[in-house]
């Protein structure tokens, strides 16, 4: 009896300690994860004037006008000072350049957005009570809108890293998928050579590789194009995608190709009429594999783009050549993270089952 | 063909002929298929990789001028900043690897069980390996900052004052070396254990039941069961991990800049893009070629190490 309860004793007592470990591995995950994300919904009036900067960015700024003979003054409450501080021009008059003025400021510095007649309304107020406080909600966006503004030709970077990465997906699932198939299926010399080349493109820099590329590419016309970039990047997905296809082929039993083929149809038709079908899920997980790699990539697209730089490029100028406050480039930075981030939530049993099969 | 042969004989033939092709080769087209299938892997290989790795080669032993020579390489070797590069790129490799390494395989061992929320607890681990490297750069270059989030923090729950900032990045390069080798392992970290977790889950519970079953401790069926039959696993996740650690640059560049740290695969990047002129592109084409040997060597010697060319003889007898 006393045996018993010490044992589930025992196992509880495992059971905890495993979860306090998970926790904490989580948290340790999540905790940088998570300021890059707030300081994207910052204001440039959180990240440059309250210190310590807030963890968590508020949802609304409070304001405060009051008057005195030289004429109105703005106030912002500042948390970290636990009081109203003054915000913008030191002092404005009630007419309607100064309020105009006064309404970009607002919306630049704080990321709130208030009309001129609002702020003629609350001048009134403060005529006749001497000051007025009042809240605007943030607008949480701001900084993604303000990026794709401000960064030079960050909207068209994005449409290019998307054609990059279409096309990547279609040469390196077309190639890669042929070179699993054979791998699943069958033996062949060098198959060994071929496993390990994942490994031996991986061994020469990709930014070494992208250099002798300049040439190759320029002398074929595609030289600072999508789709040459994406040739580059096929080099490395075409590996990934053999492993990650042929772990899939192999999970589907040659039995059911036999079958079909008891029944009359060809080895193609086999192929394309049960294999296909069923592999179809493992190859868009492989897909996506693909779209984050090329997605994701910077080095490589640096020195192989001029005028047409794919999204990553535009941020890691962003961040390199400061041209941008921090919570501008964070909030580039999540934009560029969150689609590889999703796709990683659809594929991410695939991911363990690829590494199951990966083996040197 | 002879117009003077009678048509009879030449239509049996090339009968005869077509026939006989057709009975070879319904054989050699059955072999042929996987060769066909990895054709264009092959080919692609050549045009986009090995081609250009040649080119690279080539290249780096020619001046300005397009004259061979050894200059380049004898640039490189004379200068203290390749030597510099070559011993902080080894100390972060050695480091980072054996801890990144100890540390994956202790959780993935822990977390190698079922329980409730694991896809989920997978997922987050995971996020690290998806993120950009741009936006790891963002992440911490805005928490490192002396008024970054990392000092904020501790400000918020009163561990330091104003005063007691923090300089994270104004450090020397020891300090400069842990602080890359802690980003390094927050980042790659996840993925290594998940390779590790991958492995084990093919080991399967019920060998290691049986080890218990005969009586092996916890620790015996760790080093003489898990640990052998994960040998493959680990070779991969060591492998991929020392090509890629030796090609460390881009988050000590986001941080620091360049030159504050030199590592071999910046200086690179520092002679190709930074300096601009011809001379030095063709140095940096030198330079990545010198890496590219490094990895290798450094990948073949852990293979060496580990005895996975001798189980691959072992598998050809």
């Amino acid at each position: 009896m006393n045996n018993v309860v010490k044992r589930q004793l025992r196992r509880s007592a495992k059971r905890t300690s495993l979860y306090i470990v998970l926790v904490g591995i989580a948290f340790i995950i999540i905790f940088p994860v998570f300021f890059l994300f707030s300081f994207s919904f910052m204001s440039d009036y959180e990240t440059y004037s309250e210190w310590p900067k807030p963890l968590v960015p508020s949802f609304k700024a409070n304001f405060m006008i009051d008057k005195n003979t030289e004429g109105y003054h703005l106030f912002i409450f500042n948390k970290s000072e636990d009081g109203f501080m003054p915000f913008g021009p030191l002092v404005f008059a009630n007419n309607e350049k100064d309020i105009d003025s006064l309404r970009k400021f607002i919306k630049l510095q704080s990321n709130c957005k208030i009309s001129s007649q609002k702020i003629v309304e609350y001048l009134k107020v403060v005529d006749n009570n001497s000051r007025v406080e009042f809240s605007i909600k943030k607008d949480l966006l701001a900084n993604y809108i303000l990026f794709f503004k401000v960064v030079n030709g960050a909207p068209k970077a994005v449409l290019n890293s998307l054609m990059v990465a279409g096309a990547t997906i279609l040469i390196s699932l077309s190639i890669g998928g042929l070179g699993g198939y054979a791998f699943a299926r069958y033996f062949f010399k060098g198959k060994n050579i071929l496993k390990l080349s994942v490994l031996f493109v991986r061994m020469f820099p990709a930014v070494s590789l992208a250099i002798p590329m300049v040439i190759i590419l320029a002398k074929m016309g595609l030289y600072d194009q999508p789709l040459g970039l994406s040739l580059v990047y096929s080099v490395g997905q075409i590996s990934m995608s053999i492993w990650i296809t042929a772990s899939v082929f192999m999970s589907i039993p040659v039995s059911l190709e036999e079958a079909a083929m008891i029944f009359g149809t060809s080895k193609v038709g086999a192929f394309w009429h049960v294999t296909l079908p069923l592999a179809l899920p493992g190859l868009a997980a492989c897909a996506m594999y693909s779209f984050i790699g090329s997605w994701n990539e910077v080095i490589a697209a640096v020195v192989l783009t001029q005028f047409n730089p794919t999204f990553p490029v535009v941020v890691y100028k962003a961040l390199v050549g400061s041209q941008g406050q921090i919570n501008l480039i964070t909030a580039g930075s999540v934009a560029q993270a969150l689609p590889a981030i999703i796709f990683t939530l659809i594929i991410r049993k695939y991911i363990i089952q690829m590494w199951g099969g990966v083996k040197v | 063909m002879r117009p003077d042969l009678p048509a009879a004989f030449l239509s049996g033939y090339m009968m005869t002929i077509t026939k006989d092709q057709l009975s070879l080769s319904k054989e050699t087209r059955k072999k042929m298929v996987p060769y066909l299938l990895i054709a264009p892997v092959v080919i692609y290989y050549s045009m986009f990789w090995l081609f250009p790795v040649l080119n690279a080669i080539i290249e780096s032993f020619k001046d300005v001028d397009g004259i061979w020579t050894f200059g380049n390489y004898i640039h490189i070797f004379k200068d203290p900043v390749f030597y510099e590069a070559l011993s902080n790129t080894a100390f972060i490799v050695i480091f980072s690897v054996t801890i990144e390494f100890i540390l994956a395989f202790g959780l993935a061992l822990l977390i190698n069980k079922k329980f409730r929320g694991s896809s989920m607890f997978l997922f987050l681990a995971m996020i690290p390996m998806s993120l950009p490297a741009v936006a790891v750069g963002a992440m911490w270059s805005s928490g490192l900052a002396t008024r970054g989030w990392l000092n904020s923090f501790l400000m918020n729950f009163g561990f330091i004052d104003d005063a007691s900032k923090i300089l994270f990045l104004a450090g020397g390069k020891m300090s400069t070396m842990l602080l890359i080798i802690i980003i390094d392992a927050w980042t790659v970290i996840p993925f290594v254990m998940i390779i590790l977790l991958a492995g084990l889950q093919g080991v399967g519970e019920d060998v290691r039941e049986a080890g218990a079953i005969f009586g092996g401790t916890k620790f015996q069926i760790l080093r003489k069961i898990t640990i052998p039959m994960l040998k493959p696993t680990i070779t991969t996740a060591m492998i991929l991990r020392i090509i890629s650690a030796i090609q460390i640059w881009l988050i000590i560049v986001l941080l620091y800049g360049f030159n504050r740290l030199p590592v071999l695969l910046e200086q690179v990047v520092l002679n190709y893009d930074q300096l601009g002129a011809e001379y030095f592109e063709r140095i940096g084409l030198a330079l990545s070629v010198v890496v590219a040997i490094i990895v290798s060597a450094a990948a073949i010697f852990y293979l060496k190490v580990s005895g996975s060319f001798e189980k691959e003889e072992k598998q050809d007898e």
